[in-house]
């Protein structure tokens, strides 16, 4: 009896086109939307984490304990040999930065405001995060005996610094002695981490040394790890070597920025959510309407004698190939959609200043997994299911020469 | 076929009550060809569809070769359409993406006849109906008479033991209405198969063995 069910079915599709396309088409409209905003989602908040690890954090970070509490240089890494020693050691490290800041006053002839002064080597950055690709001004250099610095936008902008301006940094060196180093700027970053942006001038490791008045120390280590997983593994590992070092996540260093994703985690939960029950009533709709509009076709084969089983599996045939059919359209364009997304990007220049706020990129780029699909495979699937249970139901209490004498429906 | 005491209430109980039948006992011998017959909402389409199984009685007693039928469930009510009851509506009611083969063999798919059985037997019917040059079209394609001729055919084909066809000459101009009669006359005397109508066209009355008059959902006549 199934092949009959499965003939009908066929039939119905087949000899009602435009109606299919039409069913299709809302299917696959509605899934790759659907497709698109998850990759968008998913985009924004790994640009996010992205970057601050790019920039800053690394996977894992090294600090002397009280640092972070007591940003003083009696709190710093030394020597710098014995945590190269140990990074060789272990092979899920790729690559590692070492770094020397300091907090101090940063001021032109019209203004001063407190900054920090971060010592880095070019040439390690650019392996660890591609730390040159976030220059939007200038050139990633020091100049010609490193007398020139790196300064994050923001903070270029309160001065309204451009290429070649002076500045002049003040801070205390390790003996208490307050110094004073000028720079001409050679670069402007903007990395979408405001940690950076707004306070941050990048030094050559040398000049920073020579400063401070320090050799072979520095106040963190960042470092790159091959993949997710390990991350906790080599946080550990290294907690062991050195017990009396802060070896910390990108997550543990950046509670704000987690709480802050959580938030917007929940807000693109929700925003997802009600796509989600959009593109599923709107699939319910399409499939729902399909057949109660052949409610009178239905009644008719019942009342001639078709048992209702037929009927039923006609129908739930024919929305789950509809459903299908839709499904690997949806499943396509929205391939195609975050594809685009993920490779170009969506230019959202005109929200520019309301997502920097929150550390997004202007531009914002699309992920795209496998599971997306696992996901959207089961929203239609839901739906479609959905969408023939109420008119399934219907059809099982209606008396078919009601239907068919127009008394009902 | 019997029916015994029937009585058919719509809306029981409630300010909009209507009893479309009382007390109907009726007898239906094998081979007859007869016409209930009656005023527009005298009851013979509900009296009908409660022969056929479509509709269900209030209170009586409807027996199908001595078999009570009246208290089936749906399931096996829909069997008994199925094997032997053979349905002529009034609109055709045709299905839309079935051919006019595919419609008329479709009971009998159901029924799970061999193939090459279902196909002889189409062609018998085209034949006879002459609609051979119609049968891989689709019902919208096809004119209203040419229709109802489709609809007979497929009421046919599986050999019912009874057919019922609700005003099947409603939409028929005259000379589409006498090709459908003599069909069935033919089917009847041929095949020995029970033909019910429910209609008040004179030529269907002209045309039948008996004549059932309802009035008020009461019958008013039997000859």
């Amino acid at each position: 009896m199934y092949k009959i069910s499965q003939h009908l079915a066929w039939l119905s599709i087949w000899r009602r086109k435009t109606r299919s396309l039409m069913v299709i088409m809302m299917i696959a409209l509605s899934l790759s939307g659907l497709l698109g905003l998850q990759g968008l989602y998913d985009g924004m908040i790994s640009h996010l984490i992205n970057t601050t690890i790019r920039s800053d954090s690394g996977e894992i970070s090294l600090y002397a304990k009280e640092y972070r509490l007591n940003k003083s240089l009696d709190y710093r890494l030394s020597p710098l040999s014995k945590f190269q020693d140990a990074f060789s050691k272990i092979e899920a490290i790729t690559s590692y930065s070492v770094r020397l800041e300091k907090e101090g006053l940063i001021a032109t002839a019209h203004k001063s405001l407190g900054a920090t002064l971060k010592g880095i080597s070019l040439e390690n950055e650019q392996h660890f995060g591609q730390l040159d690709a976030f220059i939007t001004k200038g050139d990633y250099s020091f100049g010609k005996g490193n007398k020139k610095a790196l300064i994050g936008s923001s903070l270029a902008k309160k001065f309204h610094l451009t290429i070649g301006s002076r500045v002049i940094f003040t801070a205390q060196d390790v003996t208490g002695e307050i110094n004073a180093i000028s720079f001409r700027i050679s670069g402007i970053l903007k990395t979408g981490n405001p940690s950076i942006d707004d306070n941050s001038v990048f030094v050559s490791m040398e000049k920073m040394s020579k400063f401070l008045n320090l050799q072979q120390s520095a106040t963190q280590i960042a470092l790159r790890v091959k993949d997710p997983d390990s991350i906790g593994i080599v946080q550990k590992e290294l907690q062991t070597v050195f017990p009396d070092v802060d070896v910390l996540c990108w997550d543990e260093l950046y509670p704000l920025l987690i709480q802050m994703q959580e938030w917007m985690n929940i807000f693109n939960l929700a925003s997802y959510a009600i796509v989600f029950i959009v593109a599923a009533l709107g699939i319910f709709g399409v499939m729902l309407v399909s057949v109660l509009e052949r409610m009178r076709e239905f009644s008719i084969m019942l009342a001639i004698g078709t048992p209702y089983k037929t009927v039923r599996n006609q129908i739930i045939t024919e929305a789950s190939f509809l459903g299908f059919i839709g499904f690997i359209a949806g499943a396509f364009l929205g391939w195609i959609f975050l594809l685009y997304m993920s490779t170009a990007g969506v230019d959202m220049r005109s929200f520019e200043a309301g997502l920097e706020l929150y550390g997004y990129s202007a531009v914002m780029y699309a992920n795209m997994h496998l599971y997306y699909f696992f996901q959207a495979f089961f929203a239609v699937f839901f739906a479609t299911l959905l969408s023939v249970i109420w008119p399934l139901r219907k059809l099982k209490k209606i008396k078919p020469i009601q239907v068919i004498q127009g008394k009902m429906l | 076929m019997k029916l015994n005491h029937v009585y058919k209430t719509f809306y029981p109980d409630s300010p909009k009550e209507v009893k479309a039948l009382t007390d109907i006992n009726l007898t239906f011998e094998k081979g007859e060809f007869t016409t209930l017959s009656g005023e527009s909402g005298s009851g013979k389409t509900t009296l009908l569809n409660i022969i056929g199984g479509l509709d269900s009685a209030t209170s009586g007693q409807i027996f199908f070769e001595e078999e009570e039928i009246s208290a089936y469930s749906e399931e096996k009510m829909a069997k008994l359409r199925l094997h032997d009851i053979g349905f002529i509506f009034q609109a055709y009611n045709l299905i839309h993406v079935l051919t006019v083969r595919e419609n008329i063999g479709f009971i009998m798919k159901l029924l799970k006849f061999d193939e090459k059985e279902i196909d002889d037997r189409i062609m018998e019917l085209a034949s006879i109906l002459q609609i051979e040059d119609l049968l891989d079209k689709l019902p919208g394609e096809i004119s209203g008479g040419q229709q109802q001729r489709v609809a007979v055919a497929r009421a046919v084909a599986s050999r019912p033991k009874l057919i019922l066809a609700d005003e099947p000459t409603a939409n028929l101009d005259s000379k589409n209405s006498e090709r459908l009669m003599n069909m069935l006359r033919t089917l009847n005397e041929k095949e020995h198969v029970t033909v019910i109508f429910a209609s008040h066209d004179k030529y269907v009355l002209e045309q039948s063995k008996r004549i059932i008059v309802l009035d008020d959902g009461v019958v008013i006549e039997d000859r």
